[in-house]
């Protein structure tokens, strides 16, 4: 019996060691990631609004069928990254994901932006550089560090009422997005 | 011949274990990374900037758009308030409050992750779009069948989930203690 007992807890101990390494890599062997999904819709250096959403369509980014949403890709390692536009009158919300699909930094215009969306994107060098050479940030740029070179940003837009998706839609498309040299 | 069977068993443990627990923590994951308020759930860590491994693993199974913290937090129900899994041959009302944020929707969702609203009616209900009586409190039908008051309208048959999406919201941020969310109370079944 403690024989038994014993070999037991090794298969349980075996498989907390299982149900570690499970978790742990997961993510790293993962080849239909966001990442994957994101780059697929040609968005490098430029603001792709995605198409609506209808009823009984396949969702595979998990979109929410009210919201209009934007999304483009950038690279750091071609400079320091940017996305400026001003957006309609309604709530909205921008978040920048790396490679992993993890959420680096989100915020929301109820934090005192307004319409006005004005992102500087940068690695850790470019920030040193920023600071080294104090250049001066304009009022009301929001300046995010990221670790990673790749990224992608994101704006949810939430339009008061389903007639205005069109216009909203159509405002969001002529934000700019991409680096400067 | 008994060292084989022990090794065996040994063996069959630990990988019912080991991929079961995985298998648990990335789908219920209530003791892992999810919270639960009635038979809604969400994993908080989701849209941090440092996840929690377990989270991360989410991340990487779901691979969708996650919102960040700052954007809000996504609950979803697959069962009623009975623990009931949710089924388009039934009728629901989702009743009560919601957390404060500055908008919501609920969609419903098949396990393909393909809205199964009706194709002539508005895919999600929103927070801007309901008749309330002066409490605030929300009432909303779900379910295939023609139903009085704010009816989020399904098509088809089949299990589904509920999601609601809070937008900009301080639930679960240590910011605010306001964490009531609507009940889910299963009506007549065909």
């Amino acid at each position: 019996m403690t024989r038994f007992l014993l070999w037991l807890i090794g298969g349980v101990v075996l498989g907390g060691i299982i149900h570690i390494m499970v978790i742990l890599t997961l993510p790293l062997l993962d080849d239909d990631t966001v990442w994957t999904r994101i780059a697929a819709l040609d968005a490098d250096n430029k603001m792709v609004v995605l198409p609506e959403l209808a009823p009984g369509e396949p969702n595979p980014l998990g979109l929410d069928p009210v919201l209009i949403y934007g999304v483009c890709r950038l690279d750091l390692a071609q400079g320091p990254g940017y996305l400026s536009g001003v957006l309609p009158d309604a709530p909205w919300s921008v978040a920048i994901f790396n490679a992993a699909g993890v959420i680096i930094y989100s915020t929301t215009n109820r934090d005192g932006i307004g319409q006005t969306l004005d992102l500087g994107i940068f690695n850790a060098a470019q920030t040193r550089l920023l600071a080294q050479q104090q250049l001066d940030v304009a009022e009301g740029v929001l300046v995010v560090e990221s670790a990673s070179n790749q990224l992608f940003t994101l704006v949810r837009l939430i339009p008061p009422h389903q007639a205005m998706r069109t216009r909203f839609a159509n405002k969001l498309a002529e934000s700019r997005c991409g680096n400067r040299g | 011949m008994r060292f084989v069977l022990y090794l065996l068993m040994m063996i069959t443990v630990a990988l019912s274990v080991g991929f079961g627990l995985s298998y648990y923590a990335l789908t219920d994951g209530r003791l892992f990374g999810a919270v639960q308020v009635g038979p809604w759930i969400a994993w908080p860590d989701v849209g941090a900037a440092a996840p929690n491994p377990y989270t991360r693993s989410l991340l990487s199974r779901e691979a969708s758009l996650q919102l960040g913290q700052a954007e809000g937090l996504r609950f979803t129900a697959s069962v009623d308030a009975d623990d009931r899994p949710l089924s388009r041959d039934c009728s629901y009302r989702i009743r009560g409050k919601t957390p404060l944020a500055t908008g919501w929707t609920l969609v419903a969702l098949d396990a393909d992750g393909r809205n199964v609203a009706a194709p002539d009616a508005e895919p999600a209900m929103r927070s801007s779009g309901l008749a309330r009586p002066n409490s605030g409190a929300i009432d909303i039908a779900v379910g295939t069948g023609l139903m009085p008051g704010n009816w989020l309208e399904l098509t088809g048959d089949g299990p589904f989930t509920l999601v609601l999406s809070l937008y900009d919201t301080a639930v679960f941020s240590g910011f605010s203690s306001d964490e009531s969310m609507p009940t889910i109370s299963r009506g007549n079944c065909s």
